[in-house]
């Protein structure tokens, strides 16, 4: 059974790991002051009708929208879009990167090892 | 003496189309599996939308939050099953292990499991004998008609199904008979497998075997299809260590062996082959094809397909649409059927070919569609590595007409499966290498 699940011990395993602590939460916690464009895609990103937002882009999910047939709000396609150096514009949902676990990068299909057998880490 | 007459191998038109099922610059992102279930959901509701006008003229359709006490309504959503037996990845941590009634050996369904229907805003737990827990599993997208009792459950009175999918007429050209020869769990490789009955299936299908008259009907096999598990890696190789050098080169002797075979079958005539659970592919749901590579003989052959898994395919017309089995072999486990062909019709009724997946089934978490959704009804539905050979023609309301086929393990069974594509007849084609006693 050992040799199955051999374990490998850090070399450094006094330090307690009190650095790993600090949070990956992105740098600029939710500001409270925010233009009323980003109010507006903030409701859409919590408009359940079209569709869960983790995980995909802003103008990605508004693409989908269309696609569906949802009829989107033109205005938040028209912002994504106006996105420039002096007028910047938020493209991820208002949950990127601040839901734990969500940024696992799973390889999907990996031909050198083939063997191995990927399983998603969420459900 | 009699004259040589010289055998020409009968051809027909092939069309892939798997596209809905490959896996191009898909990356993770970070999406859960939500968007699955708002893709399929979206989907099948349009369909039940126009359905539910025929079915309950004078029943509006409501979504679940406006639910109103006694008033007869229409809701859409997913079924979800809540099942008292199905393993649940807490339990291991869970410091006081409840009592949990012993697992039947062969599934998970329980007396107490109940239904759970859920649009994009809320859910509500189905009552009434109308809906059958067995029956159903999670991720099956249906209309309910009925209405909300005094204690919040939603009384079903009426059940709606999209039903069989639209088919595509099928012009019946060809009086000539046209044979497809499926097989799947050949396990070259498991400690059982035996080389000489699939040496033996080989030489019947390049008309290798028999008299002039068994080739002749050898001669009228225009394709081949193999679903699924073809080879079967030792156990204890692969433990996620790195392996010895001499380990390395055992772990692919079977797939060696299946390139020599299949070289022979690809050298005469047109071959698919889909990935298994066991074979070397990716584990979720729809499974890309085999590497080309791996087959370094049989590749060189134009006509040696590697296909994914769902596969579908149009061979004269005649649409085809199969799986290794991952799909029903899910649903066996979470609801109950008399045999595997009712389970396979049920998904076809249900528009859907894995419902349990992503529940139960991997799957890869598509964000923008749902590619096991069945927009056509194929003409020949068929399912791998099942234990026992079976088929049933299943006719749809608008006339469309389903030969579903159970092909068993042919490394257990020795048995493969003819389809005439003339009239979609079947038959089994048993090997046997032992005399029976």
């Amino acid at each position: 059974m050992k040799r199955f699940y051999r374990q490998r011990k850090n070399a450094v395993t006094d330090k307690p790991s009190k650095s790993r602590k600090k949070s990956k939460i992105p740098p600029t916690p939710l500001q409270a002051e925010y233009d009323p464009k980003e109010e507006k895609l903030r409701k859409f990103d919590m408009d359940m009708a079209y569709g869960p937002c983790v995980g995909m882009t802003r103008l990605e999910r508004w693409g989908r929208a269309q696609n569906m047939g949802l009829n989107p709000p033109k205005e938040i396609e028209s912002f994504l879009k106006s996105d420039s150096k002096d007028n910047k514009i938020d493209l991820e949902c208002l949950w990127n990167k601040r839901i734990h676990g969500s940024y696992k990068t799973i390889e999907y299909f990996n031909f050198d090892n083939s063997f191995k057998k990927y399983i998603p880490l969420i459900s | 003496m009699e004259k040589e007459k010289n055998l020409h191998r009968l051809q027909c038109s092939y069309t892939c189309l798997d596209e809905s099922f490959e896996i191009g610059k898909e990356t993770y992102k970070g999406q859960q599996y939500s968007h699955i279930y708002f893709a399929r959901l979206n989907l099948m509701r349009t369909l039940l939308h126009s359905l539910v006008s025929n079915w309950k003229p004078f029943s509006p359709v409501r979504p679940v939050l406006e639910l109103e006490e006694g008033k007869e309504c229409v809701i859409i959503g997913t079924l979800y099953k809540h099942m008292k037996l199905k393993p649940r990845v807490l339990d291991e941590y869970s410091k006081e292990r409840s009592v949990v009634p012993l697992v039947k050996p062969h599934n998970f369904t329980h007396s107490d499991d109940y239904l759970v229907l859920e649009d994009e805003k809320g859910r509500v737990k189905l009552g009434g004998n109308f809906i059958s827990p067995s029956v159903y599993a999670t991720g099956v997208v249906v209309a309910l008609h009925g209405k909300e009792s005094g204690a919040g459950d939603f009384l079903v009175l009426d059940v709606l199904e999209a039903g069989l999918p639209p088919q595509i007429d099928r012009p019946l050209k060809s009086s000539e008979d046209k044979y497809v020869v499926l097989v799947s769990g050949l396990s070259i490789g498991s400690s059982n497998s035996n080389p000489l009955q699939f040496q033996l299936l080989i030489d019947h299908i390049t008309g290798h075997l028999g008299d002039e008259m068994e080739q002749g009907i050898a001669s009228q096999i225009v394709h081949v299809v193999i679903a699924g598990n073809s080879i079967e890696i030792p156990a204890g190789l692969i433990n996620g260590q790195n392996l010895a050098s001499k380990d390395l080169s055992r772990i692919a002797e079977p797939i060696k062996e299946l390139d020599i075979m299949l070289n022979q079958i690809a050298a005469g005539l047109p071959l698919d082959i889909m990935p298994g659970p066991n074979d070397p592919s990716n584990f979720a749901l729809p499974q890309q094809p085999l590497h080309r590579c791996l087959f370094p003989g049989s590749s060189a052959y134009n006509t040696f397909r590697s296909c994914s898994n769902p596969h579908c395919f149009e061979l004269d017309n005649v649409r085809f649409l199969g799986t290794s089995g991952q799909n029903v072999d899910d649903l066996d486990k979470y609801s109950e059927a008399k045999d595997k062909l009712e389970f396979m019709e049920r998904t076809l009724r249900w528009r859907h070919l894995a419902p349990t997946a992503p529940n139960t089934l991997g799957c890869y978490p598509f964000t923008d569609k749902d590619p096991f959704f069945i927009d056509s009804c194929p003409n020949v539905y068929f399912i791998g590595n099942q234990n026992k050979y079976e088929t049933r023609i299943i006719k749809g309301s608008e006339g469309q007409l389903v030969r579903l086929i159970c092909v068993p393990k042919f490394n257990e069974t020795g048995v493969a499966v003819v389809l005439n594509l003339k009239d979609l007849e079947c038959h089994a084609l048993s090997f046997g290498t032992q005399l029976s006693s």
